[in-house]
């Protein structure tokens, strides 16, 4: 206790007549150490965290209502709904039907019958356009044209996967038509076919829009025959996305489990997208180690160094009886308060600086807007890493000049 | 009482052909409350005598009795605790802490001792005051002309009142004029508080006012005597 307390002292003196130059440029390599081992993982981890997220926002939502696992529609569908308009925590939400189809393009200026036909499966999703533009800002997602007005007909939104002017960069990979914006296409579901006008293209970094067509749900319902009104699928937005699990909840608790499954977007999420965010983390972590490794060599120079210089001055103390962990303790002080001044700088510069700017600006990645993802407590464990190693690093020199011998060191012999 | 009893001591360095016999078998008895100067020749053991006696250093052979305490064979760390506890020292270049002040550096071992920080401040004061340096407190030691250096130096060693202090050539950095102060202020102290000193030193003025002179010579001591006997 009293080394500890003489060590302090000792060490915070020392730290106080360093030159302020070289404290600064210690304190700097310990805060670039901190943003590597927090930064390199984070943006692995931020580009599935951000696809998540587009995904969140742009398609399931916080809240996933889906058919049970023997059913194939969600069961009394309209009972539901009406249920979910009297939860006020429910700022949005928006009923999809869906079923294939197939998609025909150049049929009318084929002449020739007997010529190939431009056709393409797909997937049609029946909206309430007014519901999911609030649900998932769909018409913020046009690439090209306008969006679906519900008092009209005849007109079909196209995932810009389906269509050869955009796919093409993907190589042969997807079923297409050659169509663009205002081209009338014919749309046909078994026997029954119906002519479109395709009036916008969307395009997204969540493939499930890419890959899907839209038309009004009235329309839907009358092409599949589908008169009961139950659908495939009914995506939530809550108020807040942190109170989705409680709403889920109290849905289970109003009994809608007994008509179709109920899930938050978490429980929703595929298991491969958690194996790969965790594989991320590891990897980034490992290379952000490479910088820890950096760090602690570093720390160690300095702080042999130091005690080097001193090492005449640690003799005369241990020859006036101070004990040796009291000194091992005030370089231990001084390497302690770099990482600590040098972690907080960096936490300051993640938390304060690059999550806000990430958020803003997100990284483009082909499937991805890539944010910086930093979870405060594995920042903080990769903290606690970080400054042990440091208290390593800064002991390990101390200890080994401290331990030399007391008459040796005082008068600068070998 | 003798407060130090040292008999047969050998110190060699080194091994085989480049084995260095620096003193050769040493008795010496110092009373309590003696002030004693060791002289004698660069070269003649009185620095390896002195650090076999404060314990700093263990001879090859022999025995030391500190304080009725024996030394020998003691491990590190309870050297360290009895050097802080017994001893006080005095080194020819006054090895302070650069980053501590006056008051600071006299603090340490009064600290390490377990005394409270405002008592082991208002001790520093007063032993500072009793060196002259009254106005010093805050000085770094970089800030210090040497001979007050060596005063903050001897405030340190005499601070926390040991049995015995060590002086190695306490005025050999020092011009004659901060030199003799050096001398007069460990004088006093002797006769003030009538602590044990073992002081080396080559100046024969400067151990006039000692006890007794003990004289060495290529690692044995030669002569003992009395200032006072050959004044007249
Ligand atoms: N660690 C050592 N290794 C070898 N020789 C030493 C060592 N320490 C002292 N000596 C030798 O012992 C002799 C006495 O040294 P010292 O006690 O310092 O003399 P003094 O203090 O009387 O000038 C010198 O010749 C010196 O070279
Ligand atoms: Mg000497």
């Amino acid at each position: 206790m009293l080394s500890i307390k003489i060590g302090l002292f000792l060490g915070f003196r020392q730290i106080q007549r360093s030159n302020p130059w070289t404290t600064i440029l210690i304190i700097f390599v310990m805060m670039l150490t901190f943003l590597n081992l927090i930064a390199v993982s984070g943006i692995l981890v931020g580009l599935i965290e951000g696809a998540e997220r587009a995904v969140r926002e742009n398609s399931l939502g916080d809240i996933i209502i889906s058919p049970l696992d023997e059913e194939d529609h969600i069961l009394e569908t309209v009972s539901i709904i009406r249920e979910l308009e009297a939860y006020p925590e429910i700022s949005a939400y928006s009923v999809r039907y869906n079923g294939n189809a197939t998609l025909e393009a150049n049929y009318k200026e084929r002449r020739d019958l007997s010529g190939e036909r431009d056709t393409a499966a797909v997937i049609i999703n029946g909206i309430n356009p007014k519901q999911e533009d609030e649900m998932s800002g769909l018409s913020t997602l046009l690439r090209d044209g306008e969006y679906l007005r519900d008092d009209e007909e005849g007109y079909i939104l196209v995932g810009a996967y389906y269509l050869k002017e955009y796919a093409e960069n993907f190589g042969d990979i997807f079923d297409t038509i050659d169509a663009k914006t205002g081209d009338t296409v014919r749309l046909s579901i078994g026997d029954i076919s119906k002519e479109f006008t395709i009036k916008g293209i969307v395009e997204s970094k969540v493939d499930e829009i890419n890959l899907a067509t839209f038309i009004p749900e009235r329309e839907f319902r009358r092409l599949f025959s589908r008169q009961d009104r139950n659908a495939e699928q009914i995506v939530i937005r809550t108020a807040t996305p942190e109170i989705n699990a409680e709403v889920s909840k109290n849905l289970k608790n109003d009994g809608m489990s007994d008509y179709a499954k109920i899930q938050t977007y978490e429980e929703g999420l595929p298991k491969f997208l958690i194996d790969i965010k965790k594989t991320f983390n590891v990897l980034g972590t490992f290379i952000g180690s490479i910088g820890i490794v950096v760090a602690s060599i570093t720390i160690f120079i300095i702080v042999f160094i130091n005690a080097m210089s001193r090492r005449r001055h640690i003799g005369i103390l241990k020859g006036i009886g101070i004990k040796r962990s009291a000194i091992e303790i005030a370089y231990v002080i001084q390497a302690a308060f770099y990482a600590l001044l040098g972690s907080f700088l960096g936490a300051v510069v993640t938390y304060a600086i690059l999550i806000p700017y990430f958020d803003k600006n997100p990284i483009q990645f082909p499937f991805s807007d890539g944010i910086l993802s930093a979870d405060p407590e594995v920042t903080f464990w990769k903290f606690v890493i970080l400054f042990i190693i440091t208290l390593i690093a800064g002991f390990v020199p101390a200890w080994m000049i401290v331990r030399q011998n007391t008459l040796n060191s005082i008068l600068g012999r070998k | 009482m003798n407060i130090i009893e040292a008999k047969n001591i050998h110190r060699k360095f080194g091994s085989g052909e480049l084995i260095t016999h620096v003193l050769k078998g040493i008795d010496i008895q110092i009373k309590d409350g003696e002030f004693v100067a060791i002289m004698g020749k660069s070269g003649a053991g009185k620095s390896t005598l002195m650090y076999q006696l404060s314990a700093l250093d263990e001879p090859t052979d022999g025995e030391i009795l500190i304080d009725e305490t024996d030394i020998i064979g003691m491990k590190e760390n309870e050297r360290t605790a009895f050097r802080l506890n017994t001893l006080g020292y005095v080194f020819q270049d006054y090895a302070l802490v650069p980053d501590l002040s006056a008051r600071e550096n006299v603090m340490m071992p009064l600290l390490m001792r377990g005394i409270t920080w405002a008592e082991a401040s208002k001790t520093a004061d007063e032993s500072l005051d009793n060196v002259g340096l009254k106005d010093k407190y805050l000085n770094l030691p970089g800030m210090l002309s040497g001979g007050e250096q060596q005063r903050v130096a001897i405030a340190r060693a005499i601070a926390g009142k040991p049995k015995i202090i060590f002086a190695d050539e306490p005025t050999a950095n020092l011009d004659s004029i901060s030199g003799k102060q050096i001398i007069d202020l460990l004088t006093c102290l002797h006769k003030d508080s009538g602590q044990t000193i073992v002081m080396v030193t080559h100046e024969p003025e400067y151990a006039k006012n000692c006890d007794r002179i003990i004289n060495m010579e290529d690692g044995l001591i030669v002569d003992e005597k009395n200032p006072w006997i050959n004044r007249y």
